[in-house]
Parts: structure tokens; sequence; C-alpha cells
């Protein structure tokens, strides 16, 4: 014999009757640990090596209750606290219809705990390094024989009265296994050479494909709805005489929302007043605009100050400054038609009555900034 | 008769017939894995992966064109997918049922078939959530079905019935796939200790994850595989459920109605015994199996579907109750249309192929010969399928305002998809009948007789 140390004596026996018979004569004969290998479960080896009952069910219970719990907070937060829906008229907690996802999160929590659970927790698989699976026997087992076997557990043990044992209490034929075995596919050697195999696949296919859409950037791999049937503006195209994809207004059309603008720059546009009502609808569609057009680069609260003013060392004008709040309606309604500075004009973007709403709202954020005693209500003061 | 004569009447018949023994089950199950298969393989290979090649050629045109390649349009806006959708969920049911239900109820038959059906259960939710996922149009994006912090800020709608189905049909297929893998873990170490070739026997081992039969492991195994069996008999149960709300939880006439559920159920389990029936008889066939899978074997599984059959027969007959009872002008319309109206010829062929043809199982020659089951089970896998077409087209294609009343007809791309969905299922099939072993071995081995120490002689547990 090498030296190398014993894991275990096998004894091999034919049929699952002979395996039970030989289990207590051999645990009365060798005080050390038992295992019985076998091709399926053999019902009562449990009670015959003295085996714990599996804590496989509890297990189960705790993470099932955790998976509908879970599911019912995701729901409920979701669809009631950070996204609230009203369907169909019903409470944000509406459990009812919370309840399949519960039903099925529960079970698929316990199906993975129960499967996971017990290959990896409890039966600490995958394990190949295992010496019963350099084992002789091992095909034999897995085929329809039964081995008991008498585990030497780090300490020295008879090979030679154990294998007499086993032999006397019925063992059709023994085996000495060995640890730790050696055995090509498994060792650990192999498997570190298939992760750094691994490992190198997953940075060349990084690398090309990082390279790939370096050199190719026209290759968009999804055109989601980018690839339209449709003509542009100024497109050209057959189908028209005149070669034209655009249509002219029949003659004599009239614009029905806006009229033509005629100031230029020689007049003098402050005289013009405001139209609209300051009602509380127009304050809104103002407000509205504005954040939407003006705020990028006056900012939300009409200051000039944006991130862009930063990004661009842009210098947007303050409108909430005394030049700025000195000037009529009309001549600021004459900037957003016609730009000033760097400002292009806007008339293309906001309507006749959307310019005016715009600056209802200009001129609360002003206000805003040097409120006067009479703008905060009784309510409010008390 | 004597009692004790009525008592041999009643026992079951015996599982495996003839006399084998423990090793012999490996030489034959586990043998024709990997070796060169028959030239009949090649042929049938040849066929279902062009009938799948056709279909993902015209899954890919869909997604490169948009669905509008399809017939389906308002008010029709669900048709072939959905309907497809809903036949191969419930083909998976009885998979389940098999391995699930029945272990629970200690039915000794089910071991012979059930490493079978629950493949053919993967296979089948495979197919199914193609449909959906190629509905939706743009495939790519079907990751927003899920619950995810976006920066969008919005969230799915957990109060749709849809988005019950996502999660139910994923947990179904989640947990299938683990049922299918721990219960063939016992079953690949046995194939790693007899692959001689160095790849096929790292493959194994690998997927095995070094299973070496120890009692402190079968003791966990036994136990978490009955658990898992447990939790996918609910799932069985609520899945069709989930899958019948996407119809009964909207207003539409003809979907309407608290029958469903049972229903779809059943209906599923039915469709699903008899492609289980059909395939059982070509794998008994060409494998030589009968000994494994004995016709006591087929005979129980053609009651199971004989007994479906009659509880099918009651939902229809209900569902014309219901639509009668509910004095709804739009009910009424809905059921007549099934019968009466443009689609009549499915409403009839659903209760004939259904309900009359299956009523032949009552003779022992229909349940016991494969020319008389095999035309059973067609005529189930049809009618099911017609079933759903009469649901899905027959309901909607008049709907509530007359102007918008439509006659939906499928395009070639339609018809090309379903033919490829079922090449897809009979291509993984063959696949995996040459890589992994068609019956389970390990639980085979536990019912033969003589198997277990206490119960000498093979006795009824």
């Amino acid at each position: 014999m090498n030296n190398r140390e014993v894991f275990s004596v096998l004894g091999i026996f034919d049929s699952a009757q002979s395996l039970m018979r030989a289990i207590p004569e051999v645990k009365s004969g060798a005080a050390a640990k038992l295992e019985a290998y076998t091709p399926y479960p053999v019902h009562g080896l449990d009670e015959a090596l003295g085996l714990r009952k599996s804590p496989i069910a509890g297990m189960v219970l705790v993470m099932a209750v955790i998976g509908s719990i879970a599911a019912l907070g995701l729901e409920f937060w979701t669809s009631g606290v950070d996204y609230p829906q009203v369907t169909a008229g019903k409470p944000y907690f509406s459990w009812e219809a919370f309840v399949p996802i519960m039903f099925e999160l529960t079970v698929l929590f316990a199906a993975f705990t129960a499967g996971l659970g017990m290959l990896l927790l409890l039966n600490r698989l995958p394990f190949f390094r295992h010496p019963m699976l350099a084992a002789r026997s091992m095909p034999l087992i897995t085929r329809d024989k039964f081995a008991l076997a008498v585990e030497a557990g780090g300490k020295t043990i008879d090979v030679e009265e154990i294998s007499a044992l086993l032999r006397d209490s019925g063992a059709a034929s023994v085996e000495v296994v060995e640890s730790p075995p050696v055995h090509g596919l498994a060792s650990p050697r192999f498997f570190f050479r298939v992760l750094i195999a691994i490992a190198i696949a997953c940075c060349v296919a990084g690398y090309a494909t990082y390279w790939a859409m370096k050199l190719f950037p026209k290759a968009i791999p999804m055109v989601h709805m980018l690839d339209q049937p449709r003509l542009g503006p100024q497109q050209g195209n057959t189908f028209f005489t005149d070669g034209s994809g655009m249509r002219m207004p029949v003659e004599g059309t009239v614009s029905r929302i806006s009229i033509p603008y005629t100031v230029d720059e020689q007049e003098d546009p402050s005289a013009m007043g405001n139209p609209l009502p300051r009602t509380a609808p127009v304050l809104g569609r103002g407000r509205q605009l504005f954040n939407d057009y003006c705020s990028v680069c006056h900012g939300i609260l009409g200051n000039g100050e944006t991130t862009l003013t930063a990004a661009y060392e842009a210098k947007p004008t303050n409108l909430l400054s005394k030049n700025i709040a000195a000037l009529t309606d009309g001549s600021m309604y004459h900037v957003i038609m016609k730009g000033k500075n760097s400002m292009p004009s806007y008339s293309a973007d906001l309507s006749q009555d959307e310019r005016w709403a715009v600056l209802h709202y200009v001129r609360v954020l002003q206000r805003a900034l040097d409120a006067k005693d009479e703008d905060v209500s009784s309510a409010q003061k008390e | 008769m004597k009692p004790e004569a009525v008592l041999e009447k009643l026992k079951p018949a015996p599982v495996i017939t003839g006399h084998v023994r423990l090793g012999d089950l490996d030489d034959q199950l586990l043998t024709p894995v990997g070796e060169k298969p028959p030239l009949a393989w090649f042929i049938a290979f040849a066929m279902t992966s062009t009938a799948t090649l056709i279909g993902m050629a015209l899954i890919g045109y869909t997604i490169a064109t948009g669905i509008g390649v399809w017939g389906n349009n308002i008010p029709v806006a669900w048709a072939f997918d959905i309907i497809n959708f809903v036949f191969w969920v419930g083909i998976g049911h009885a998979g389940t049922l098999i391995s699930a239900i029945l272990l629970l109820f200690r039915a000794r038959w089910r071991n012979g078939v059930s490493r079978f059906a629950e493949a053919m259960t993967i296979f089948a939710v495979i197919c199914a959530t193609l449909f959906p996922l190629i509905h939706v149009g743009r495939p790519w994006l079907a990751f927003w079905l899920g619950p995810y912090p976006n920066q969008r800020g919005i969230w799915p709608n957990f109060r749709s019935p849809l988005l019950w189905d996502v999660f139910a049909v994923n947990t179904y297929f989640l947990v299938s796939l683990l049922f299918w893998y721990i219960g063939l873990i016992p079953d690949i170490a046995s194939m790693r200790d007899r692959a001689a070739n160095k790849i096929r026997k790292f493959v194994y081992s690998a997927l095995s994850l070094g299973w070496r039969g120890a009692s402190r492991h079968w003791r966990h195994y036994e136990k978490a595989y009955l658990i898992i069996a447990g939790l996918a008999t609910g799932l069985v149960l609520s899945v069709h459920s989930v899958v019948s709300f996407d119809f009964a939880v909207s207003l539409v006439p003809g979907w309407h109605m608290t029958i469903f559920p049972p229903y779809f159920v059943a209906g599923a389990i039915f469709a699903g015994f008899a492609m289980v029936v059909m395939a059982m008889v070509v794998v008994r066939r060409t494998m030589r199996l009968e000994h494994l899978i004995t016709d006591y074997h087929l005979e129980v599984m053609n009651k199971v579907i004989l007994a479906c059959s009659c509880l099918m027969g009651y939902a229809y007959l209900l569902e014309g109750f219901t639509a009668w009872y509910s004095m709804n002008d739009y009910i009424h319309h809905t059921f007549l249309q099934y019968i009466f109206g443009t689609y009549w010829w499915a409403g009839w062929l659903t209760i004939t192929c259904n309900i009359l043809i299956p009523q032949l199982l009552w003779f022992k020659w229909f349940r016991t010969k494969y020319f008389g089951m095999i035309f059973v089970s067609l005529s189930v896998t049809v009618g099911m399928w017609f079933e759903r077409f009469v649901i899905i087209v027959s309901s909607l294609h008049e709907d509530f305002l007359p102007s918008s009343w439509h006659i939906y007809m499928p395009t070639y791309v339609d018809y090309g998809i379903l033919l490829g969905s079922f090449g897809l299922f009979f291509t993984l099939v063959l696949l995996f009948a040459r890589v992994l072993p068609v019956i389970a071995t390990t639980e085979m081995k536990m019912v033969l007789p003589g198997s277990q120490p206490h119960r000498e002689g093979g006795s009824h547990e």
C-alpha cells in the first residue's frame, strides 16, 4: 500500500436487503462513521444508519413566507406608493388583485429553496473531488450495487479488520478508497484552467465587441422605429409634378391662430399690451411653457443660472434684474419674436397666446423676488 | 363474486411486465443515449428542423417588418399568437400533472412516463413563451414587463392579468426546469459512470454535480423532491387559471365567466395527456420499451383523457347555460356566434373532436390499440387548438360596435409560425431522446419488484 491516506473501506452488496441486514452488525463492530451508497433511495436506510430528519421542510416554509411577503410588499409599494395607479376605482391597497403574483412568488421562492437548498446547502454539491468519485466501484453503485462505507474520518483505521467485518456481514467484495484522489477531469487544476479559459474568452469577446462598435459605428443593431417609410421636410419626391414632397396650402388659406407680426427693428414695440387675463389657467400654461422652452437657459427661477451656464460659459440674461423688470410686456414680446444676442427667435415654437402666457409667468417670477405685503392672503398671514 | 375475487380485480396491474433486473434498466435505457441514431431518427429530425427553420424565418420576417404581416387586427387583436400560447401552455400541464400530482398520490405507474412528460412540459412552455414574446413586436424590449427600477419612474401594473401571466408562466418554467433537473441528477450520474468518451464524461460529470448516491444525500433529496412536487401541484392549477384570467377578468362577452379557470385547467390536462399518449406510443415502439411503458400505462392515460373529455362536455354545456341565463343580448349573440356564426365549423369541430370522439374510449379496444388511441389523441389535439380559436376569434370578431365587425383570416405567416412551433417542440423532443434517458431509470429502480427491503415481492405500497 502506498502512503496515501485511507478515506474509507467499502463493502459492496448485491441487494438492498443484504445491505440492510449488514448495517447493525457493522455498526456494532466498527466504531467509525458509516455511510451507505445506493443507486436509488432505499427506504428505512436513514433510521438504520441513525440519520437525523432532513431540515429542508422548515427552510422551505420560512422562504415561502418571505416570498409571499416580498411579493405583497413589492406590489403594494410599486402600484400604491411609488407609482400610484387607480385601476377600476379600486383602492391603492387592493390586495385581492395582488394574490396571483403573491402565490407565484411564494411557489418560486419555496421551490428554489427546496431545490437549491438541498443541492448546495445540505448536500454540498457540486463537489467533484470527493474520494468516492474515484472509487472503482462507483460505476457499480450508480448501476445496481449497494455499498456500505466505514469512513476513517481523518483517523487511521484498521483496514484488514474492517474488511473482514464487512465480508462477514455479507459483502460480496471490499474496496479500500484512498484520499485525495488524482482524477483528471475533476482535479482542481483542471477547473482552474477552465475558469482561466472562460475569463480569457470574456476578455477577448469584450475587446472584440468594443473595437467592432468603434470601427463600425454605423452598424446600429436595433433601429427601433427610426426606419420609417415617410418623407422628411424638404425631401424630394416624384409623386407630385413639382418634384417636392412638401405641399403648399391651398390658395387663399388664412391662418386661424396667428396674425402677421409687422413690428420691425425700427419701430417701438413697447406700446403692445398683454391681451391675456391674469388667471390661474393662463399662468399655469405660462409656467409649463417657460419650464419647457425658456428654463433651459434662463433657469427655472428665471435668474439665468442653469447647468448650461457652467458648461458653456454662457451668460443668459437674468430675467429678475431691475432693467429687465422695467421693460414693458411689448418689448419683451418683441425679444421672443425676433431674438436678441445669442437668443434665437421663438416665433416658430410658441404661438401668439403662448408667448403672452409666458410673459405673464415671467412677471410672476419677478414679483416673487420682490413680494408685497398684499400678495399674501389674509388666511396665510395667520 | 367472492370478496377475494373482487379485491383481486381491483388490484392495479404491475407497472413493469416481465423479469427486469436493476442493471438491465441501465443497459436498455442509457445505452441508446449518445449512440448513432437509426435512420428513422434522422428522417424525423430533418422534417422537424425544417419546420423549425420555416418558423424561425417567418418570425424574423415578422420582427423585421412588424406584426402587421399577421392577419390579426382590431377587433380580433388576439388571434394565432394567443391561441398558440394557450395551446402550448396547456400541453405542458400534463407533464407536471404526471410528475407532481401523481407522485403525491403515489401512483406508481407515473415513474415510467414522468421523465418524458416533464421534458415535454419544458419544451411546450418554451414554444408557448415564444408567442407573447413576438406579439409584443419588439421582443428585445420584453424586459419592460419585469418590475425593475428604471429612469422612466414607472412600474408595471400589478392589477393586470397580463402581468400575472408573465409571473405565472415564468415561475412555471423555472420550477418545471428545476424539478426536471433534480430528477435527472442521479440518472446523469449513471450516465457519467458509463461514459467512455472523454468529452461526454466531462459534460455528464459537470451536470451530475458530483452526485455519488450517498444516503445522507438521498435523505434530503427525497424530501426536497416531494416538496417541489407539492409546490408544482399548486402551480399547475394556478398557471392555467391565470392564463384564463387573461380572458375572464376582461368584460368581453363569452370571456367574462367564472367557469373559465377550472375549464381551462381541465382542457390543459386533456390536451396534454393526448400529446403524451401520442409521444409515448412512438417512444415505446421505436425504443422497444413495451415492458416498461406497458399497456396498463396507456390504458390509464386514456382513462384520464376520457374523464377530462367529460369535464369539457360539462364546461361547454355550462357555457351555453350561462349565456342563456345571463339574459344579456351581447352574451347571447356571442354564444350563437360559436355555433351558428361565421366560424360555426370551428365550434362544431371543437365539440366533435373534444366531446364526441373521445367517448370511443369507453370501449377497451380504443384504450388499448395503437390505432384507436392515436386517432382519439389526434382528434383531441386538433379539437383543443380549435377550442381556443373559438374562444378567441369567435368572441372577438363581432364585438359591441357593429361598424367594427371584421372577419379574421390568418396569413401564411401565421400558419408558418404555428408549423414552426410544432417543429421546435418535436426537434427538442428528438434531441432530448438522444442525450438524456427518456425514462427516469432511478425512479424505475425504486419500483422494481424486490428493490425495497421491507417489500419483498414488490407488493403495492
